[in-house]
């Protein structure tokens, strides 16, 4: 099947009355949770996941995946109006956006944030769908030393791009390793680490950790400061940006579009890390660059279109060779995995209809945001006016539910509370817990992958050094361990 | 306290954690190179966490010896509140079985909105048995989601 057949096929999936509603649900959904501070797309598509069990696997994909690149639309309004990120991603957009929103020109700084998020997703959706097909024919020739190294990559990827020591990252993703244990021996089917809980025989959830991590530890850290939040009065209009506001953004979109496009695809990049990067690179570039921080324009087009544009590249490493690129990927190979699919080079040929279906939803999906949101701002600023204090009870009810309707079992949620009280002293003494997140998920392919290789070479370790695809995924992994070594000996 | 500083503090508990991990991995067969076995990988990564803390505890050091101190976690904040919150949530869930969806989270929201940031009672009454008829709709009667009742019913 050719590129258009496929892409046909995909429309004619995509544009089916149930899917579309799908997308559209998946779409607003998203924008409310990027809207709303404290409840990031990580948090919102588990609190989902258990709503999609009864529907068709495309349908819970289009969804997922519709809340994932429409948070990152919302997340921009309250870093715009509020100076408040709504989610991870926006933190950048607060720097000019707010600038903005102070001088009067709220409505262009949410038109122009809109537009990129439109133009950069609608790209970044191209591009997996020309790279994705090609990858996962390469992905067929991997075997399971190749698959390790590039999960080891993955891993170091995301500790060298975390902020803090990378230590502590490293220290995380080991840990994550070791819950990823947890349950019954992949290959042997012994039990490990299980105490006789009949609900850890599956493993610890990945759905009560993430809740527990991002839902209710975020509660925890927000209730205990002043829980007030001030909206900047005023009156948003003009949100459609002029000739000279076009000018002055459309090269930052297109460089954050390539920047966020390319930096999603790594596995461990993703849209926080793209959306900084292309604010730098904005900087750099520009001819006033004392004037960022002020109120440009670029500073608001160049990262929202990075972060965007993120979300489409971040679907490639899932779709094509099963390995999620963050924390969202890796709930959305979970929700895969939960509806019978297995992420990974076949996809693409056993269910075109998923791959292709999910993917062209994804351009729908855009146009709806691009519609819905421009139109919707003043909305989404009353939502904003709701008061914390009413809002937290509401975000623990959905985290205590959603957790207790996967399996009915109190465990679980006993397992998202602990989680919740060890996300907040990992956040009290700065340890990221995405690493954590993507270890936990990867940890029993890993494994897998570990063993069969041993088991290939007969126990020589150098299986990884002596295959060419491994060698080079090995030595990037290492160059980036070692890299801090390196930088530190120089100076 | 005041004599370590935060990294030491975490980097020295994740040791003493590493350490167990690995200890507890070694009740299972960890096998051979050419067959690992089920503790294989579980003490490896207990390895790891002993390795990266170890690195931690040394940068740690370092820096006390440059003057990073012990910076307390809860100065200047609330933190009762989350204690409250914590507390609400493991009430939640012993109380979750016994007394079913409906009074728990009525009882749970109630709570919350009265004692975390005080509202006034005809907030928590209102506010309490809305979100709880609205949840009980959306999640048992609409989604199906087969919440746990209590002895009368629901």
């Amino acid at each position: 099947m050719d590129f258009f057949q496929s892409m046909v096929m995909g429309f004619q999936v995509a544009l089916q009355p149930n899917n579309l509603l799908f997308c559209f649900i998946g779409v607003l959904i998203g924008t409310l949770v990027g809207v709303l501070p404290g409840l990031g797309p990580v948090a919102a598509i588990s609190l989902l996941l258990p709503t999609t069990f009864h529907v068709t696997p495309v349908s819970a994909i289009i969804m997922l995946a519709g809340i994932y690149y429409g948070a990152m639309y919302g997340g921009s309004t309250t870093s715009i109006l509020v100076n408040i990120p709504g989610e991870a991603a926006s933190v950048v957009t607060c720097l000019d956006g707010y600038q903005m929103a102070r001088q009067g020109r709220a409505g262009p700084a949410l038109g122009i944030a809109a537009f990129a998020s439109f133009i950069a997703g609608s790209i970044g959706v191209l591009g997996l769908m020309l790279i994705a097909p090609p990858l996962a024919e390469l992905g067929l020739k991997f075997g399971p030393p190749e698959y390790f190294s590039l999960m080891i990559l993955g891993l170091t990827i995301l500790t060298f791009l975390a902020s803090g020591p990378m230590w502590k990252a490293l220290l995380m993703a080991a840990f994550g390793l070791f819950l990823g244990c947890i349950g019954l021996d992949t290959l042997m089917g012994a039990p490990r680490f299980t105490w006789d809980i009949v609900e850890l025989s599956d493993g610890v959830g990945l759905v009560p950790v993430v809740m527990g991590l991002f839902g209710i530890s975020e509660v925890l850290l927000n209730v205990e400061q002043s829980m007030e939040r001030s909206i900047f009065a005023t009156k948003i209009q003009n949100l459609l940006p002029n000739l000279k506001d076009w000018g002055d953004s459309i090269f930052a979109m297109l460089r954050g579009t390539v920047i966020g496009f390319f930096l999603g695809v790594l596995p461990g990049g993703g849209a926080v890390i793209s959306s900084f990067v292309s604010y730098a690179v904005e900087k750099k570039v520009s001819k006033n660059p004392e004037k960022f921080g002020t109120g440009m324009i670029a500073g608001v087009a160049g990262p929202e279109a990075a972060n965007n544009a993120a979300t489409g590249g971040a679907f490639i490493p899932l779709l094509t060779l099963g390995i999620p690129a963050n924390a969202v990927m890796a709930i959305l190979l979970g929700a895969m995995m939960i509806h019978g699919m297995q992420p990974g080079p076949m996809l693409v040929k056993d269910h075109p209809d998923l791959f292709w279906g999910a993917v062209t939803s994804m351009y729908l999906g855009n146009v709806m945001l691009l519609v819905l949101n421009l139109p919707l701002i003043g909305l989404w600023v009353k939502i904003l006016r709701v008061p914390y204090p009413i809002l937290f009870p509401l975000i623990l009810l959905f985290c205590l539910i959603g957790c207790y309707s996967l399996n009915n079992s109190i465990i679980e949620v006993l397992i998202m509370v602990i989680f919740g009280l060890i996300g907040y002293l990992f956040k009290k003494f700065e340890y990221e817990g995405a690493p954590l997140v993507l270890a936990l998920v990867l940890g029993p392919m890993m494994e897998t992958a570990l063993r069969r290789s041993l088991l290939l070479s007969a126990g020589d370790p150098l299986i990884f050094l002596t295959r060419p695809i491994s060698a080079v995924l090995m030595g990037i992994a290492l160059f980036l361990l070692a890299y801090p070594l390196i930088r530190r000996f120089r100076k | 306290m005041a004599k370590f500083n935060n990294d030491q503090v975490s980097a020295a508990i994740w040791l003493g954690a590493g350490a167990m991990i690995s200890l507890a991995s070694l009740r299972y067969d960890l096998g051979n190179l050419a067959s690992p076995g089920t503790g294989f990988m579980p003490f490896l990564a207990g390895l790891a966490i002993v390795l990266f803390s170890f690195i931690g505890l040394m940068q740690g050091t370092m820096s006390r010896k440059q003057g990073v101190g012990w910076k307390p976690p809860m100065r200047g904040l609330r933190w009762e509140k989350s204690l409250l919150v914590l507390a609400a949530l493991f009430a939640y869930i012993l109380l979750l079985t016994s007394l079913g969806f409906f009074l728990c989270t009525a009882l749970f929201i109630g709570f919350l909105l009265r004692t975390v940031k005080p509202q006034g009672w005809l907030v928590v009454i209102f506010g309490s048995i809305v979100t709880a008829f609205g949840a009980y709709g959306i999640f048992e009667m609409w989604l199906q989601a087969q919440l746990p009742k209590g002895p009368w019913g629901f």
